[in-house]
């Protein structure tokens, strides 16, 4: 029997307890904190906002406390490496359990990086980023990586010469690195006034980066751009390919091991453009070729869980005689007859060293020679010789011999979020032979550099480059220092304003080095500023930079460095895949202001390969219904300055004469159809049929003018035909290499 | 004496639980009713939200992440043309699908619907940059979806998804949109006209959208 005072005890506890409970000054508040998956998140920051009640979560997640606060409240949770949680809160007296979701931080922001100054294209690209197939499918690029990305801005539209002249430089401030390496003759060698082929396959890169300015300290001996690209690893499968276009044969093949941790491969191509010279008539007269002749074999490794070895060699030989009217009397013709083989060979070796390191090396071997032959004709197109002027200098035997070679390695140390520390070095042999008429010269020279870079995080919106580049020639006989820094802003999700500074060495040209060698480094400082917004499968990108130049080559009188100039402008891109479906364009608007005072200028002038204007559109659509893929691009530069520059009486030289050439407006279509032979075949084909035409509305092109010795008369630079046509079938058998074979032929 | 004491039992435990979140089935199905008249990105999104949530307080269950990923996965397709925007979605659904799998235990009918989705997830994965990931994750998508066929030839959701991708593939890489409508109608009839389940049910919807 319950005596009435333990019932009355009883009551009494139980109504102190629901006191307490109902109107107590406390309220408990207890839970879990869990990832986005369930997990517990041990630690977690659990508390009342503007409160000092709260707590940390166990290491279950668990969490408990009690707090004095009543009515609408705001719980934050917070954790490293989450997204901070909000949530309002009607706290009244009854104990609130909750459970609690945090986001991953990381899947809201990816780690901000720097991009000032570049154009990346990667087999990694997202949205309206650019894809490597992007940029080689640029109608009438010819195959040409540096002609595909003359679509994009900073670039100008130089016809009648390979290469790419970027913000006011030339060509030969353009250094192209492949897997760190420099690949020092990307294309057949110079033809006067007509733009040579690429050596190397495209389809080699599954990573291309175009830096118009203010490029890394891990490259350097490039006043304007660097155009680095990183090589494919191994394929995904087994492969055989073949095109046939009237004047190019191809062929290839790729082997996957069993394994999938090794393959080899090799291609071989000729090009001879003779039997398309006699349908389409060319206005050099072509006596020989255009040939190219080219031959590659290719060996990757995996090595160990991370490492990657890669070796390439190629060998690639043009072969060309050509015909023009000459510049000096009508009743002579010029004789150029080129002969260029080349070999080129790299080896390129990555892999990790434990969690934090990694090792990435490279070396290059490339022996390249040119052999030229000028000749006066006659009416006849026999050769003659005239012993005066300006015709005797016009008969020429010219072989160069050039041997490069380079080793390189660079070591990085990674740290948490993202953040890096690099550093190495590089060295590189040119050994050049040239014979003059008979006369030899020889130029030798060791350059050597170490660099290094840091990959800062400034907060969570703001990354940080610097990059410090110490040089030496052996040759030059000078060491410089070249800082480089960058930096990235990001605005908000996808918008991000970027900053690059930096010092670029490069050594003069070889002619120049011949007869002045100790002369020293030409130098260019960049200063970029840079802001771009990339959603919804839109890009929009637009970049203000000013350039400086010191110590440029002047050839007159002497060969010096006194030389100067600058380069300013403004450049927009805009890439929209959204708006029509199944339809991708890019526009892009390039100005340019430069001068300079460099090699026989009299004074501060506009550069006669740089126009103020350019303007390039690249349209793709891909009409499903038919498999057929039309690429359309159109571009106009604003007419470029021409000069006849020759000596003065006084000891300098003049502008005898000069102006404007009339505005570079092209238009080229590239049609291709997809389909399959062999439907029923074990191995399926990937084949297709192409065709298209370059400068479709034969619009005349004039780049400049060749003047007489004597200023008489001027010759017009132009195409060597009005349009440029191709047609053929390709076919890839075990893997889809449709698009890769369509553009090496166009 | 008994009824007092169960009296202030009764008034504590009531006390106690108050604030308690409602139950989970009860949760569960009042979300997925939600997700049976969900349009719109902004619905998906919040509803994951959801999902999670339930799925998270209980930990057990395959079905809340199974949704989480399909609203993942919707959301996806219904921004297929904004590229890198889907990314999010698909890495969480990827996440999401194979949370379910591992708490699926192996029932093969569970199996092959939540194989449906995450073929779908994949294919989000194509739409971010079909150029840089469709090589990859257009094949990764097929086969997850062969292997829902496999462990259940008649789930009408896998059918839907095969039209789907017979309907977007071109030609030329064996798309068929005849076939699609066909698939697509199919779906339709082995949808079951039943009463409300939280088991996975969507797919109508879908399906007459490729006959439109």
């Amino acid at each position: 029997m319950i005596s009435n005072a333990f019932k009355t005890k009883l009551i009494l506890i139980a109504g102190s307890l629901l006191f307490a409970l109902a109107a107590g000054a406390q309220t408990r508040i207890n839970g879990e904190v869990t990832g986005p998956l369930g997990e517990a998140v041990p630690g977690a920051q659990v508390r009342i906002k503007g409160s000092p009640s709260g707590t940390m979560a166990d290491s279950l997640g668990k969490f408990d406390f009690v707090t004095t606060r009543r009515g609408s409240q705001t719980l934050v949770v917070s954790s490293l490496g989450f997204k901070t949680h909000q949530q309002t809160l009607t706290v009244a007296d009854s104990t609130l359990t909750l459970s609690i979701t945090l986001d991953d931080a990381a899947n809201t922001l990816e780690a901000v990086t720097v991009s000032a100054g570049s154009f990346e294209a990667s087999d990694k690209a997202k949205g309206a980023s650019l894809t490597p197939i992007d940029a080689y499918t640029v109608a009438g690029n010819g195959g040409d990586i540096s002609n595909a990305l003359r679509s994009l801005p900073g670039a100008q539209q130089v016809g009648e010469r390979e290469g790419l002249f970027v913000r006011g430089g030339t060509s030969d401030e353009t250094r192209m690195f492949v897997d760190g390496t420099l690949m020092k003759n990307p294309n057949y060698a110079s033809v006067p006034g007509i733009m040579q082929p690429a050596r190397i396959n495209l389809f080699l890169f599954k990573g291309v980066l175009f830096n118009t300015g203010g490029y890394s300290a891990l490259y350097g001996q490039a006043m304007s751009s660097a155009l680095i690209l990183e090589s494919i690893d191994l394929p995904e499968k087994s492969s055989a390919n073949f095109s046939v276009f009237p004047s190019n044969l191809g062929a290839g093949f790729q082997h996957l091991s069993k394994s999938a941790r090794s393959s080899y491969g090799g291609g071989i191509a000729y090009s001879n453009q003779r039997l398309y010279n006699q349908v389409v008539p060319q206005h050099p007269d072509y006596y020989h070729g255009p040939e190219y002749t080219s031959a590659n074999v290719n060996i990757r490794f995996k090595t160990g869980k991370t490492g990657m070895l890669k070796g390439y060699v190629a060998f690639a030989q043009s072969n060309i005689g050509v015909r023009n009217a000459d510049t000096d009397s009508a009743s002579l013709r010029s004789d150029f007859r080129l002969k260029n083989p080349n070999t080129y060979g790299t080896i390129s070796y990555r892999t990790d060293l434990g969690t934090n390191w990694r090792l990435v090396a490279g070396m290059a071997y490339a022996f390249d020679k040119n052999r030229i032959h000028n000749r006066v004709l006659s009416g006849g197109d026999e050769p003659i010789v005239l012993p005066h002027a300006p015709f005797s200098t016009k008969n020429s035997d010219i072989t160069l011999r050039s041997h490069f070679a380079q080793g390189r390695a660079v070591l990085t140390r990674s740290f948490e979020r993202n953040q890096a520390f690099r550093f190495g070095g590089e060295t590189f042999y040119f050994h050049d032979v040239q014979h003059y008429n008979g006369n030899a010269a020889t130029l030798r020279d060791q350059l050597s550099a170490v660099f290094m870079e840091g990959d800062i995080h400034l907060g969570e919106h703001v990354a940080f480059r610097p990059g410090l580049r110490a040089e030496y020639s052996s040759l030059l006989r000078k060491a410089v220092v070249a800082p480089r820094a960058s930096l990235g802003y990001r605005l908000a999700t996808g918008s991000q304003l970027n900053l690059a500074y930096g010092v670029f060495y490069q050594k003069p040209e070889n002619r120049y080095l011949f007869e002045n060698r100790h002369i020293g480094f030409s130098r260019s400082e960049h200063y970029v500023l840079n802001y771009s917004k990339k959603a919804n499968n839109r890009f929009f990108r637009t970049e203000v930079y000013y350039k400086k130049y010191k110590n440029l080559v002047r050839t007159f009188p002497d060969i010096t460095l006194s030389g100067d100039g600058y380069a300013k402008g403004l450049e927009l891109f805009w890439r929209d895949k959204k708006t029509v479906r199944n339809l991708d364009y890019w526009v892009t608007y390039t100005y340019l202001d430069t001068k300079r005072n460099y090699l026989d200028y009299p004074e501060s002038i506009r550069p006669s390969f740089t126009s103020p204007h350019t303007f390039t559109i690249a349209v793709k659509r891909f009409f499903q219904g038919i498999a057929t893929n039309v690429n359309v691009s159109y571009s106009y530069a604003a007419g470029r300055p021409y000069y006849d520059i020759r000596a003065s009486g006084d000891a300098g030289t003049r502008i005898y004469d000069s102006g404007t050439a009339r505005p570079y407006n092209v238009l080229n279509l590239h049609v291709s159809k997809m389909m399959t032979f062999f439907k029923k075949s074990k191995f399926k084909d990937y084949s297709g049929f192409a065709f298209g035409a370059n400068n479709i509305l034969g619009t005349k092109q004039v780049f400049g003018y060749n003047y007489a010795y004597n200023g008489n008369f001027k010759t017009p630079i132009t195409l060597p035909a009005k349009r440029f046509y191709f047609i053929g079938v390709f076919m890839s058998l075990g893997i889809d290499r449709t698009e890769d074979l369509l553009d090496q032929n166009q | 004496m008994k009824t007092l004491i169960t009296t202030i039992l009764l008034i504590c435990s009531v006390a106690f639980t108050f604030a308690q979140n409602g139950d989970y089935s009860a949760q569960l199905e009042a979300s997925v009713k939600k997700l049976d008249q969900a349009r719109s990105v902004a619905d998906f999104q919040a509803l994951e939200k959801t999902f999670v949530q339930v799925g998270n307080a209980q930990k057990t269950e395959w079905l809340p992440y199974y949704y989480a990923a399909f609203c993942n996965a919707k959301a996806g397709f219904l921004l297929q043309d904004d590229g890198e925007k889907i990314e999010p979605y698909s890495v969480r659904g990827e996440a999401q699908i194979k949370k379910s799998e591992s708490l699926a235990k192996g029932d093969s009918k569970v199996l092959a619907e939540i194989y449906v989705v995450q073929a779908m997830i994949y294919r989000t994965k194509v739409f971010i940059s079909p150029m840089t990931m469709g090589r990859q994750f257009g094949p990764l998508s097929d086969q997850f979806l062969k292997k829902a066929q496999k462990l259940d030839a008649v789930n009408p959701r896998a059918i839907y998804l095969e039209a789907w991708t017979k309907y977007y593939t071109p030609k030329l890489w064996g798309g068929d949109k005849d076939l699609a409508k066909e698939l697509a109608g199919k779906a339709i009839q082995k949808l079951p006209a039943t009463a409300f389940s939280v088991m996975p049910h969507w797919g109508k919807t879908e399906s007459e959208a490729l006959l439109k």
